[in-house]
């Protein structure tokens, strides 16, 4: 006669498996994402920048967007944000702050100008911790290669720790189905809820030539926090990243052009390809970053998609002539 | 004697412990020894060398190694070390109280028959057989199977737990530290892994009718370590105290001590596991070293087994070369980096090493894609998996060469196929869509998708439309496949790699 209390243990131990296994089947990602559809079930994105712009609104004298030249990168990144009214316009003590960088993947070293200059993103990192910011973790989602690898050869992950800052592997778990009520065609979306979260949310793009976006700026760079990218081509990029940019609106764009990729973006791999620019742009306004790093390629702000549709959204300005452009040499 | 039987368990444990701990960090902890145990295992080696009539000094030393161990104490490797052999052990075997003579001993043969064949196979330049190393199969059925399933299950133990609070900020700790590092970033999933699964079952389950059913008769590896150990030096001898209680043959798990022959056992089917030495009523048996060979019994392999294996392999071999593939290569028969053509199927000993250590799980195990003489052998999937820009794992994981290990400059011009846009399917040529992720993908410095501007007017009229139109430029192609990978259309892509051609390769 068998001992009952192992049967108990057998069916106990049955029930756990059977209920990890289908765990494993409902987690199991959809191959093929149905057209995006908002239903009243999934929270809406708050607005990052609406919702938490601090409240200490810039002297009238400060400019709308700063451009520094010359000079080394993270000089030149400094010398933007100081002449943008201070790093601490943007992060309060005690501010929980993302920074995302472009780390689109593991193939070259930052010389190659397909991810983001290291010295750009620790120079803002230092600057938020010594404005007081309780944590400040920098986090890309690469679309190939691992992102261990990407942080890596891209040189951040060095940078960044030295600076203090934690790099975060983006973790599948933390992605949030979130409506996106002011989209025109993109009305939700699996985003990272931690991007949602975060008190401060800098973004910090490499200027790049990209074949179907035409460039790759600050708006194109926030394609990094979802899942699911691919099928946003289908349903018309350009329009799918400016809805994408009124769930998330970072507080602070800083477009490193320190190198620039002008062409076989945005992946690049060939040095000849690779402009020195020496410059940095940073502006509280997306769109207006955008607008202005747009021109270093020769390239109307008009011109880019993204850019207009962003404009037109009433997520900033592209008409560079409408707002205060301060620029310095370093 | 006592103690060294009752050390064999944790051998075991250890050994078994020690090549799971080696498939799971295959291509993820390069200081591991990830192919060890296929460089121990001897007929691997040996079926390697013949068929691609080159010496392997990786291997060949492993397989030396393995093959002096046996000289000396007999099939230690199967007793003791083997982790097939182990999990047969630990499989609740059939046990009788009364003692049980092998129903079939001549069925002991069929080892022999198939170790003739893979060798003769070998020598004809073919390594198919080599499916029955149980070494390889027991790797295959955990890459393909075993380790797929526990990510699955893992992952969705995550999402389970996650939904409580508490359990979020140690999850998300587990996560950074293992996804990526341990656990792979995608889920891993081939269609052969539940048929690989239910084979490997199945020969766990032939214990019900025997135990080690499958050392006994059928396994190709323990045929070789077996001839062996005829002339082994340390062999099991009974002494003159026995009272014939017949507990030593009840105990032997390769029902290899006979009652007929005086409980003598024979050395090519003793594994050294001392089973019979606890139960033995009188201390009557002792292991010491002999120099003769050991008889022959029955069920040794006799000329005219070896003449049947031999002309098995011929058949074999003329089958295989009117198999279609061996005519016409599968269009779609993507393989790693630097794998040559026919030359790879004679270098390829199936292990699935590479298959375990890709990171996209792009590299799988082929059914009749390249033949069934090429079956088990990696294929790339790009659908499933691309070929990625910055990986040579493949080639660096290869323990006999068939994927050569390639340096990642060189990696990165080696052509493993040609991308071709079908234009019926693809968004912007068939329906005017703009969408250029192929071109975005693709990770050439200067790329091999390029772009064309085109105004094309609308089958109803009104105004003409601006499209970017992607076009393949296949002298720059490499055929890494992420294009195909990344095509946002459902089912088959748009745009799909294809094997190099003759042409294209200049050969």
């Amino acid at each position: 006669m068998p001992d009952p209390n192992d049967r108990r243990e057998f069916i106990r131990g049955l029930l756990l498996l059977s209920a990890a296994g289908l765990a494993a089947c409902a987690s199991k990602p959809t191959p093929q994402p149905a057209a995006p559809t908002a239903t009243a079930a999934q929270p809406a994105a708050r607005p990052t920048g609406e919702a938490r712009t601090p409240s200490a609104i810039p002297p009238a004298a400060t400019p709308t967007l700063v451009v520094s030249r010359g000079g080394d990168p993270a000089e030149l990144t400094r010398r933007a944000i100081a002449a943008l009214g201070g790093i601490e316009r943007f992060v309060k003590p005690g501010a929980n702050v993302i920074v995302k960088p472009n780390i689109c993947n593991a193939y070259h070293g930052p010389e190659y100008a397909s991810t983001t200059n290291p010295n750009v993103v620790a120079a803002i990192v230092a600057l938020c911790l010594g404005a007081g910011a309780q944590r400040v973790r920098v986090m890309d989602f690469p679309f190939a290669g691992s992102p261990q690898a990407s942080y890596e050869t891209s040189g951040i992950a060095a940078a960044v720790v030295a600076a203090g800052g934690q790099m975060e592997m983006m973790n599948r778990l933390k992605f949030r189905k979130t409506a996106i009520p002011q989209g025109k065609k993109l009305r939700s979306s699996n985003i990272y809820g931690d991007i949602l979260d975060a008190d401060v949310v800098i973004n910090i793009p490499i200027a790049k030539n990209h074949g179907s976006a035409g460039l790759t700026l600050g708006m194109k760079n926030l394609m990094g926090v979802i899942q699911d990218r691919n099928t946003l081509h289908a349903w018309g990029l350009h329009q799918c990243i400016a809805d994408l940019n009124t769930a998330i609106r970072p507080q602070l764009t800083v477009v490193d052009a320190y190198r620039m990729l002008m062409a076989n973006g945005p992946t690049g791999g060939n040095l000849d390809d690779v402009k020195q620019a020496n410059t940095v742009i940073a502006s509280a306004d997306g769109v207006a970053a955008d607008a202005y790093a747009a021109t270093l390629f020769g390239i109307q702000p008009a011109e880019i998609g993204y850019i207009k549709l962003g404009a037109e959204l009433g997520l900033g300005t592209m008409d560079l002539s409408a707002i205060k452009i301060e620029e310095i040499a370093v | 004697m006592s103690t060294l039987r009752r050390l064999r368990p944790w051998v075991q444990a250890l050994a078994f412990a020690s090549f799971c701990v080696l498939l799971i960090g295959a291509g993820k902890l390069a200081f591991l020894p990830a192919d060890l145990f296929f460089r121990l295992d001897p007929l691997a080696a040996l079926a390697n060398m013949l068929a691609a009539r080159q010496i392997v000094p990786a291997l060949g030393v492993g397989a030396a190694i393995t093959l002096a161990a046996t000289l000396i104490l007999g099939r230690v490797w199967c007793g003791w070390l083997c982790p097939l052999g182990a999990v047969l052990d630990w499989v609740p075997a059939r046990r009788s109280k009364r003692f049980e003579p092998d129903p079939a001993p001549r069925l002991r043969q069929v080892k022999y028959f198939l170790l003739a064949l893979i060798g003769v196979a070998a020598l004809l330049g073919n390594l198919t057989f080599l499916i029955l190393d149980p070494i390889t199969l027991i790797y295959r059925t955990g890459t393909t199977a075993a380790w797929p399933g526990l990510v699955a299950l893992i992952s969705g133990a995550e999402a389970l737990l996650y939904r409580a609070p508490l359990l979020q900020a140690p999850i998300d700790w587990f996560e950074g530290a293992v996804r990526g590092v341990l656990l792979p970033l995608v889920q891993p999933a081939y269609g052969l892994g539940i048929l690989l699964a239910l084979i490997f079952i199945g020969i766990l389950a032939l214990n019900a009718i025997r135990d080690r059913f499958w050392c006994r008769y059928l396994c190709p590896l323990g045929a070789l370590l077996g001839v062996v150990s005829k002339v082994a030096w340390l062999r099991r001898k009974v002494g003159d105290v026995c009272v014939d209680c017949q507990r030593c043959a009840r105990a032997c798990p390769t029902g290899t001590i006979d009652p007929q022959q005086g409980f003598a056992s024979d050395p090519a089917e003793c594994t050294m596991c001392l089973e019979c030495v606890p139960v033995c009523a009188q201390s009557g048996q002792s292991f010491t070293g002999h120099l003769r060979p050991a008889a022959w019994r029955p069920y040794d392999p006799s000329r005219r087994q070896f003449l049947a294996a031999a002309s098995a392999a011929v058949v074999a071999a003329g089958l295989f070369a009117a198999e279609p593939a061996a005519i016409h290569d599968d269009p779609r028969l993507i393989r790693p980096p630097g794998a040559q053509g026919k030359t790879f199927l004679a270098q390829c000993i199936r292990c699935g090493l590479c298959v375990k250590a890709c990171p996209t799980s792009g590299l799988r195990p082929s059914f009749d894609q390249a033949g069934w003489a090429g079956i088990w052998t990696p294929v790339l999937t790009p659908r499933l998996g691309y070929c990625d820009y910055t990986c040579t794992a493949c080639g660096a994981i290869c323990p006999t060469g068939a994927i050569p290990p390639l340096a990642l400059v060189d990696k990165r011009l080696t052509v493993i196929g040609h991308a071709a846009i079908d234009r019926d399917r693809c968004l912007p040529w068939a329906d005017n869509i703009t969408c250029l992720v192929c071109e975005e993908m693709c990770p050439l410095p200067t790329k091999a998708i390029v772009l064309e501007d085109v105004t094309v007017s609308q089958p109803g009229g009104g105004e003409p439309l601006a499209v970017r139109r992607p076009t393949v430029l296949q002298d720059r192609c490499i055929g890494c496949g992420i294009c195909e990978n990344r095509c946002p259309l459902t089912g088959e892509a748009a745009i799909r790699v294809y094997a190099p051609t003759n042409l294209s390769t200049g050969g």
